[in-house]
Formats: structure tokens, sequence, C-alpha cells
């Protein structure tokens, strides 16, 4: 009697377990590794992004994948990368090898991204990059396509881009500066935090302005945590400065926001502050921050493209804050996967890749297509300019951060004015105005 | 047939009576044994990532404890060594086209040369001051790597280096055996001449000078033998990660290495070794509560220094084991008189 009981017992188990395990027999599901610092902003934006996709995907039924639909499941995997590159690389052998994830979406440290590379493609699987903006990751898929054929970049554009959109940025200003103001040479202030990555920039900042028919009338280097830049401040008004050029990715960026406003330094601030991106810079400069610019990717109201405002609303919605450019995790998978793998009828690496390098695209950032380079050998890297991926210029204008830029941007003399829907003009703080104008 | 069979019954009797008679050598025995056979269990290639990795910081560990723990020199800036080996090795390789049975060595050599430049000007330091002066020079050398970026590959560092091997097992086998023949030959230094001078100079310099003993170039000799231990790992992580970046100069480098020393117990060098064996997979272990994975670690490593003040392995050795007080041999612990002079153990 105990014997048949334990038999039955046995016999149930083994039923209930293979019940429970029978759905995924036949439906498998298409593995996303989302690889990031995730105790970091930019690693909740991957993350965030990634979510966004998958909701999307697998609400209308999955991709289309030959004659079945498949859903999507996501792997978390954080990278650490901002303590620890070696955290990173482990973490991406942990998704290929353990989670076998199908694809991966993320890194964000140019030296992580860079070791996380050879290990996704050491597993020939498709890597886009959505954080890194080093010319040297994609300069390795045209150097070794073989090899490195399975990166993508997905955002943002190359820092070289990058730079070259702050300078455009400045000129736009320094020329409403001198139309309104009536200001002959436009004289500019470069404050840059103290930190390695903006060495380059100063640099290139230095010889670029002046070719801008603008005068740099000096350098300041704060650290990148300081909390009272009164002394810089200080030195850039004696200096006589029309304009600063920031460059700011840490907390300086408020302090230095708040101190300008509340000293009425006489010059406006240009470039890029990273905590001015932020929703709480607002609060956090009490009020001071009016009138900062900076360059960013999303903000709202502004719509490069049909698919922004969507984009842009359902995240604010669903995460209570706009997205930030690490967010592009959703277009990666939405836009550029999900589409591949359906026009493929395949997740094999190799047929998604020459759809994936041909195909161009509407993303909510604007449109992506990739370059080539001057060979003609695929650099998998973004297109930049007008058409494509251009970011936007934002501005805080009395506790709202309005986007000011492209407005009627002309990239070329016979190129086509651009101006992005929701765009608004550029304002020249009050105090500025009044000391200027004549 | 003849000789083979004396080798062996020679085998067999240090086995016998040198390595059976102790837990702690046992455990040493058994963890060759288990570090060289793991592969026929498994070839998770995510697995041997992690023990190339953890072989790798063993022997930088181990080669912090000779510098830092036998001799007393405190070094807070051991990444110095580690970045130095590790970015040599990456620019002969890339630039040289040295493979890495080349490099490495090599890498070793620029970390000895790094030893002889900072431990030249450290010798007329002590304690806190000494300290703080070491970790001063892998900051110096990152700013270097930094100005220098067109041969550093600044912020990137320099990649696409030759592999270690073909295959990841390949890549295990060479580590393993690297890092236990680097441990015993950094246990042996320690246990001869040159290594009771080392402790004699920790313990009391001006005794030591007095003897006689030229203290400067044993220190000196001191900072070269680290550094050639630490630069070889170096040149082993480059290859391994087929990049040498400024993270391997980072402040967080040089402290890591020494909380695993000081956790698996100073003055040992089987202390860090085994301590890096424990807290590097435990750290990869905890990837399954990500938000807390820093805090568990840091809460294990607290508390075992709180009740394990002098490092978990002399510890657990102290508890199985018991010293002679006459001959100073230790013994296993439920034996009641001294294996060797038969002196009552209490």
């Amino acid at each position: 009697m105990k014997k048949t009981t334990v038999s039955w017992t046995v016999l149930l188990g083994v039923c209930f377990v293979m019940a429970m395990s029978f759905p995924a027999w036949g439906a498998k599901t298409i593995k996303i590794g989302v690889i990031g610092p995730m105790n970091f902003v930019q690693g909740k934006g991957h993350w965030n992004g990634a979510v966004m996709a998958m909701e999307k995907i697998n609400a209308r039924g999955g991709i289309q994948v030959g004659n079945k639909k498949m859903k999507i499941k996501l792997v978390k995997a954080d990278s650490n990368e901002f303590l620890n590159v070696m955290d990173a690389t482990n973490a991406m052998e942990l998704i290929l090898t353990r989670d076998k994830v199908d694809f991966i979406v993320g890194g964000f440290r140019s030296e992580a991204v860079l070791a996380m590379q050879d290990i996704a493609m050491d597993y020939k699987k498709i890597f886009i990059g959505c954080g890194a903006a080093h010319p040297k990751l994609c300069l390795r898929v045209a150097g070794d396509y073989k090899r490195y054929k399975y990166f993508f970049r997905g955002t943002p554009f190359n820092s070289r881009y990058l730079v070259k959109t702050c300078f455009i940025q400045m000129a736009t200003v320094g020329a409403i500066l001198k139309k309104v103001l009536n200001i002959p040479k436009v004289k500019v202030a470069i404050v840059a935090e103290k930190a390695m990555w903006v060495d380059p920039m100063i640099k290139a900042a230095q010889g670029f302005i002046p070719k801008m028919g603008m005068e740099v009338v000096g350098t300041w280097r704060p650290s990148a945590v300081a909390t009272d830049v009164t002394a810089e401040l200080s030195a850039v008004q004696r200096t006589g400065a029309h304009m600063i050029f920031t460059t700011f990715s840490s907390s300086v960026g408020i302090p230095f926001a708040r101190q300008a406003g509340e000293l009425e330094v006489p010059a406006v601030q240009v470039g890029i502050n990273v905590e001015a991106q932020k929703d709480g810079f607002w609060k956090a400069t009490q009020g001071m921050g009016n009138y900062v610019m900076t360059l960013n990717t999303y903000c709202r109201d502004v719509e490069a493209n049909v698919l922004t405002k969507p984009f842009v609303e359902t995240y604010i919605k669903r995460f209570g804050e706009v997205p930030t450019y690490t967010a592009d995790t959703y277009a990666a998978i939405v836009y550029n996967l999900a589409p591949a793998i359906e026009q493929a009828g395949t997740l094999d690496a190799d047929k998604l890749i020459p759809i994936m390098e041909t195909r161009e695209y509407l993303s909510p950032g604007g449109t992506v297509g990739y370059l080539k380079d001057a060979e003609g050998r695929h650099l998998h890297d973004l297109k930049w300019g007008p058409g494509y991926l251009t970011s936007l210029g934002v501005q805080w204008q009395d506790g709202k951060l309005k986007g000011v830029w492209p407005n009627r941007w002309k990239a070329s003399k016979d190129a086509p004015a651009i101006t992005y829907k929701g765009i608004v003009p550029y304002k020249i703080p009050p105090w500025v105005i009044k000391k200027y104008k004549k | 047939m003849g000789i083979l069979g004396f080798y062996l019954r020679k085998l067999f009797n240090i086995v016998k009576r040198e390595m059976l008679v102790l837990p702690s050598r046992i455990v040493v025995g058994l963890f060759f044994l288990v570090l060289l056979l793991l592969p026929v269990v498994t070839q998770d290639p995510y697995v041997l990532r992690i023990l190339v990795l953890t072989s790798i910081f063993a022997i930088l560990a181990a080669s912090w404890d000779l510098l830092s723990g036998f001799t007393g020199q405190m070094n807070f800036g051991h990444a110095l060594f580690f970045g130095v080996g590790a970015y040599t090795a990456a620019l002969l390789n890339l630039h040289a086209h040295i493979p890495p049975w080349g490099s490495i060595p090599l890498g070793g050599l620029g970390a000895v040369l790094a030893g002889l430049i900072i431990g030249i000007p450290c010798l007329r330091l002590r304690g806190t001051y000494l300290a703080l002066t070491t970790l001063a020079f892998p900051i110096i050398l990152m700013g270097i790597v930094f100005a220098f970026s067109n041969i550093t590959g600044g912020e990137l560092g320099v990649s696409g280096l030759s592999r270690l091997s073909g295959s990841r097992l390949s890549d295990y086998y060479i580590t393993v055996v690297v890092m236990l023949g680097l441990c015993t030959i950094m246990w042996k230094i320690t246990d001869s001449n040159t290594g009771i001078i080392f402790h004699a100079i920790r313990e009391d310099e001006v005794a030591v000078r007095a003897a006689g003993i030229n203290t400067t170039r044993y220190k000196l000799l001191a900072f070269c033998l680290s550094g050639f231990f630490a630069g070889i790992s170096g040149g082993l992580y480059a290859h391994f990660m087929r990049i040498a970046g400024p993270s391997t100069l980072e402040v967080s480098m040089s402290f890591t290495v020494v909380i695993w020393a000081i956790f698996g117990g100073i003055v040992t060098i089987y202390g860090p070794v085994g301590a890096v064996f424990i807290l590097f997979p435990l750290l990869e272990f905890f990837r399954f509560w990500p938000e807390y994975r820093m805090l568990m670690f840091a809460v294990i490593v607290l508390l075992t220094l709180l009740y394990m003040p002098d490092g978990l392995f002399p510890w657990l050795r102290d508890k199985v084991e018991t010293e002679c007080p006459r001959c100073k041999i230790r013994n296993v612990a439920t034996r009641k008189t001294c294996r060797v002079c038969t002196a009552p153990l209490d």
C-alpha cells in the first residue's frame, strides 16, 4: 500500500513537471541581453528602453521569424563598467554562455565596450552598442570585417560628430548674439571639468573657435565635483566673455549654473552640461539655471519625426522622466533588430548583417543609416547630419526645458533648412541683453 | 624502470611523511589537484574565464604579500606594477609583434624597472609616508598614459592584442600552471635566507643593519621581485583580456589587492592566494542580486576581519594545527605530543 502511494506521488510529480515545462517546448523566445552599468543612470536608461521595446513587441504577439511568432525575453546584465572593466567582460561572457542570449544591446565606457566587443565577436553574436561614442569601435569593423562585423553602433553618433554638433550650436548662438546685441566679435570662455574625456574637446575648441570668427578669452578647469565656482565665474566675468562654452558631465554643472545665475554673469552658456539634461535641474539650481543651453537627445514636445513623440511620452508615462540617449536600446530592438529578423526570417547573425548594414530606417531620434569609410568598407557607424541623426540643442526657459536647435539650420549653403517640430527660438538672458544692448 | 621506481617511491615517501602529516599541506595538495583536474569535470567557458582571472589576480595578491607582508614595505600603489606589466606586454605585442610567451616575461621585466624607479626614492620612507608615496605612482603613470595617448591609446588603452593561446582550456592551463609555479617560487623565496632577511627588515630594520646586512639592497630586491611577479600577472591579464587600459592602473585595483591579502592573511603567501580564490568567484556569484552585490561583498570581508583579524587562513590553520612550543614544528591539533621532538603539546 505504502509502495503504491509513493509510486503515484512520483508519477504525479513527473506529470506536474512535464505540464509546467510544456509551453517551453514549442514557443522559443528571442533572448536579448541588456548590458550596462545598472546602478547608474546610463544603465537604467539601457534597461528602461529595452523593457519598453519588449513590451511593445510582445504586445503585438512577438517577432515574425519565418512562419512562427517569437516573443522577446530580456536578460539583464550589470556590467559595473565604471568601477571595474573586468566585471563588464565577465557579465558579457555570462549572458553569452549561461543565458545563451541571441543578441546584445548596451555598453557605455569605451574601454569596457572594446573588451566586451571582443567577447561578443568570439561568439559571433550581434552586439549593438548603445552608449560608447568612440570612433575606434567602428573602425575595428572596417579594419577586420570578418571578425567585427557583428558590432553595430546604436547610439550615440561617434564623438567627432558630437564635438561638431557642439560647435555648430555655439556658432548658432554666436550669430544670434552678434545680430541681437551688435557684438562685433564674440568672446568665448571655455569652462570644462577636470576630466580626461574633456581634454581633446578643449584642444579642438581652442583651435576651432577662432575659425568661427570668435575669440577665446581663456580656459578654466574646475573640479568635476566642485561645489563652489565663484572664483572661476569672477575670472570669466573679468575677461568680458559673452559666451561660456561648458563641458560638464558631473555634478559641477549644477553649482556652475546656479552661481552664474545668482551673480548674473553677463555671458550665455552653451555646450554640454549633463546635469542640465535632467528634469531635476531646475529644482537643483533653484531656478537659477534659467537660459542654460546644452546638447541633448530627447526633449518634451520636440519631434525629430513622427516616432519621437509617442516614444518620449510613453517613456515619461512609464518611468517618470525624459529618456536619456542610452534608452535608445528601444530603437535598437524595435526598429533595427526586429524588422531585420522579420525580413531575414531567421536569427542567424550572418544572414541578418547584410540586411542591417544596408537598411535605412526611422527611429525616434532620427533616420538611422550606416556609414562606409573612404575605401567603401562597412563601418557600422551611424550617419550624422541633415536627414539623419543630429541630436538637439535644449535650453531651460522659465522652468521648462525647450528645444532650440536645429532651428532653420543649414548644414551647407545649398542644403535645405532644418527645423524640428516643437523647436522654439533661443532666448538670451535679460541680464546679458541689459549689459550689451546699445 | 628502476630509476622511475626510485623516484615514485621517493614521491610516495614525501607525500606520506611530509604532506599527509598536516591538514594545511593536504589542503594545498588538494588545491593543486582540483585546479589541474577541474577541466575533466567542466569546460564551461564562463567558469574557466573566472578561474583564469582568479589565477592572474592570485599572483598579484601574493606578490603584494611578498613586498608589503614579508618585507613590511607598505605598498598602496601595487597597480603600478600590474599596469606597467600589462602596458609593456601590450605595446611589445602590438608594435614589435612579440608573441605572448615573450611579451609577458618582458612585461615582468618592465615592472622590475618600475620597482627600481619607485624603490629608490621610497627607501628613505617608512609606514604611512611610504604607503602614501607609493599610492601616487600609479596615478602619475595614468597621467602619462593620457598625456601620450598616441602611444598608450589614452582612455581606450592598447587593444587588439594576440590571444594568450588558441582556446579557453589552454588559457586556463597556462594561467593556472604559471600561478601555481610562481606562487610556489614566492613561497620558497620567503622560506629562504633572503626571506628571513625580509622578515627581519619588517620586524627591526636597525637591528638587521647592525648585523651588517645591507638592508637597502634587500628592500630594492623586494620591490623588484614583487614587481616582476605583479608584472607577469599584468601581462597575462593584458593578453587574456586582449586589452591593456587605464583601468589596470586605477586606485581601486591597488586597494582590491590589499583587501584580498588582508582577508586571506598577510605574511603567508598562501593566504592572499586563497583569498582571491574565495572572494573573486564570490563576487561573481553575487550577481544574482546585483543591487546589493558590493554591499554583501563588503559585509563578508568586514565580518571576517572582525572575527579573524589575522586573516581567514591563519585563523583556520590555528584551529586545526598547533605549534610545538619547543621545536616550533607544526602538528595536527589532535596530537598530544610533537611529531618531531615528542614534547607535550598544550
